[in-house]
């Protein structure tokens, strides 16, 4: 580990920066990308270390990461460095027109539950967009990622760094106690993955445990309907034999996926709606109603049928899947 | 009041424990029940009892009676993965046996037990923070967890069949800090650190003198039960190794566990190849319980227990590295 590094790194009084890895990575960090792309070539000319290899990959890193998260794995920096990307789909992509943000109460816990569709998770990304730009108060949205994206490799640390959380009760009710803002999609796997032919059909309500949630925290549920997600990616049939081995719960063929490869991830431009309507209390029910199962049954189908009437009303006055 | 005895002494925790008891208790209340002595300057009594010999409850019967024990602080676990499976098993699973057989019979009054958040086994299905009342399921083909898990389990058998025994677990997150020297150092001190492609888990670090302060905080206090010792909050995998100023080198898993397994077997590895389940899944554990009822709260979140690490670990670098004009 005592290794004498073979370059004065720029800047430094020759004999003074004995640079083993920390101090230079601290100093990197410090520093900056530029700096240490230019330690590095600077390093180049006489012999590259390690030293400077790591420091250059570190300040890298924290080019886009923030060195801290929060205690779900949220990295504010990460957040917004993907930004722009997330502000492009929701503008100009997808063109999403939200209505009835302000049903979302202004501060507390809340439930948002709304329908899933799109075989990848777009929905919850738009909602959470919706939200932090539309709404009065700002609010950031946490929404509760299924098993099959929160565990998938690649996916699943992006999307924690993003602010989702997988979805269970623990998860769901120690965010809801501290007071913020969740959204979930009861659905679940059955509503991700549905096909073309069955769009805007809701799916089960699970077995109601997003209702328990809500009871038991007495957090309000907030209905929401997006509609246009349920056609970005157009499943026409699912080769289950495929996705099975690898892990996933069903692996869709789209008219693009997988016959052009990459080029099959990227969603079609349709025109997007989410509304959110008037917030159904909880909080006169108690939390012992949680284990009432005929209570969580009834609000579990109430609000299912808010959703599929907001989703009916939008389709009936809907023109074209492109503009809307 | 009777003696409070202590094994593992020669372990970070439990000697840097004896030190502290030592200056608030007093040596005389104290007893190092251990193969190795304590340091001479201590001067705290010292009964030589191998966990490992087929007698050895008798033994710990016999020196419990002898000096009056009250209460045992029982550490004497490792920290890693060994090779030497058959003696880790026999020290960690059967050894606590025989502390507790022997702690029952001469009527201790309290067994403070070191346990790990490793027990709860890393799963993608695990809620982001672990509570006590949680299940534990670690993989049973990891004989380094296997020996802990069954500790655990004694003393809950214990603690049901003795309801005067009063027995706190601790469960500790994985220790980095000043003096540290485990199996996840020695990976972390690579210039170039494997991780699994794909994976980037929150992990815990447990600075060492919180974890003092929360052994500390069990000793001399009638909480039973599981308690998690962690810090007061997780950081993503990459985010420590980058910290580090380690290269991560992504390594795709079904790629990973063998060739970790090769390479344990060979005698290079750290670790065997199920470990590879502890840089992929979860497994941060909740602190709420330790502090309401034994009232410690972390100072320290897993950020500071690895620059502590590297402070440590490198000092002349970065004292150069300070003193140098910006």
């Amino acid at each position: 580990m005592s290794s004498r590094p073979k370059v004065v790194p720029m800047r430094r009084p020759a004999g003074a920066a004995a640079a083993s890895s920390p101090a230079a990575v601290e100093a990197a960090r410090r520093d900056g990308l530029l700096v240490a792309i230019a330690r590095a070539v600077e390093a180049g000319r006489h012999g590259l270390t390690w030293e400077n290899l790591a420091a250059l990959w570190s300040a890298a890193y924290f080019s886009w990461h923030s060195e801290d998260v929060d205690e779900f794995g949220r990295d504010a920096k990460f957040t917004e460095t993907i930004r722009p990307l997330l502000e492009f789909l929701y503008t100009v992509w997808w063109r999403v027109e939200p209505a009835g943000v302000e049903n979302v109460p202004a501060d507390g816990p809340a439930l948002v539950v709304a329908n899933h569709s799109g075989v990848l998770p777009w929905d919850g990304v738009m909602i959470t967009l919706a939200l932090r730009h539309e709404h009065p108060a700002r609010r950031e949205c946490r929404m509760l990622a299924l098993d099959m994206f929160a565990l998938l490799p690649f996916l699943a640390p992006a999307l924690a760094r993003t602010g989702a959380v997988r979805a269970s009760q623990e998860n769901g009710e120690r965010l809801l106690r501290a007071g913020e803002l969740v959204g979930v999609f009861p659905e679940g796997v059955k509503g991700v993955g549905k096909r073309y032919r069955d769009r805007y059909k809701l799916a089960r309500f699970g077995r109601g445990g997003f209702v328990r949630l809500a009871l038991r925290t007495a957090a309000p549920l907030v209905p929401c309907a997006v509609v246009g997600a349920e056609e970005i990616h157009p499943v026409i049939a699912k080769a289950d034999w495929v996705g099975r081995p690898i892990g996933l719960p069903y692996f869709p063929i789209t008219p693009s996926f997988p016959l052009l490869g990459p080029l099959g991830v990227v969603p079609l431009p349709t025109k997007w709606s989410i509304d959110f309507a008037d917030p159904i209390s909880t909080a006169a029910y108690g939390p012992e109603a949680a284990d009432d199962p005929i209570l969580v049954n009834r609000l579990s189908e109430q609000v299912r049928s808010v959703i599929q009437r907001m989703i009916d009303g939008r389709l009936a006055r809907r023109r074209s899947i492109w503009f809307g | 009041m009777g003696r409070i005895a202590l094994t593992g002494t020669a372990s970070l925790l439990g000697g840097r424990l004896l030190r502290r008891l030592a200056e608030t208790k007093g040596a005389a209340r104290l007893l190092v029940v251990d193969v190795a002595a304590p340091p001479a300057a201590l001067e705290v009594r010292h009964r030589a009892v191998d966990l490992t010999e087929p007698a050895a409850d008798q033994r710990l019967l016999d020196v419990f009676r002898e000096e009056e024990v009250e209460e045992v602080l029982h550490f004497a676990f490792y920290a890693g993965p060994r090779r030497d499976a058959a003696h880790a098993h026999e020290l960690e699973s059967i050894g606590t046996l025989a502390v507790l057989a022997a702690a029952a019979a001469s009527g201790v009054a309290r067994v403070v037990m070191r346990s790990f958040t490793a027990v709860y086994g890393a799963r993608g299905q695990n809620p982001a923070f672990l509570t006590e009342d949680r299940p534990l399921q670690p993989d049973p083909a990891l004989g380094w967890v296997r020996d802990k898990l069954e500790a655990e389990q004694h003393a809950a058998s214990f603690a049901r069949r003795y309801p005067d025994l009063k027995v706190a677990v601790l469960r500790f997150a994985p220790l980095l800090g000043p003096r540290v020297h485990t199996f996840y150092t020695r990976i972390l001190d690579r210039r170039v650190v494997p991780v699994l492609m794909g994976y980037d888990p929150l992990v815990q670090m447990l600075h060492p003198d919180d974890a003092l302060a929360a052994a500390e905080a069990a000793v001399d206090r009638a909480a039973a039960g599981a308690f998690n010792v962690v810090p007061s909050r997780p950081i993503p995998l990459l985010t420590a190794l980058h910290l580090a100023g380690r290269i991560p080198v992504p390594v795709p898993h079904p790629v990973a566990y063998p060739a970790a397994d090769l390479m344990w077997a060979a005698g290079v590895g750290e670790a065997p190849g199920r470990f590879c389940d502890y840089v992929r899944f979860p497994f941060v554990a909740d602190g709420e319980r330790a502090r309401r009822e034994l009232g410690f709260a972390a100072r320290h979140a897993s950020r500071d227990a690895l620059m502590a690490y590297l402070d440590y670990r490198h000092p002349p670098a970065r004292l150069s590295a300070a003193a140098a004009p910006a």
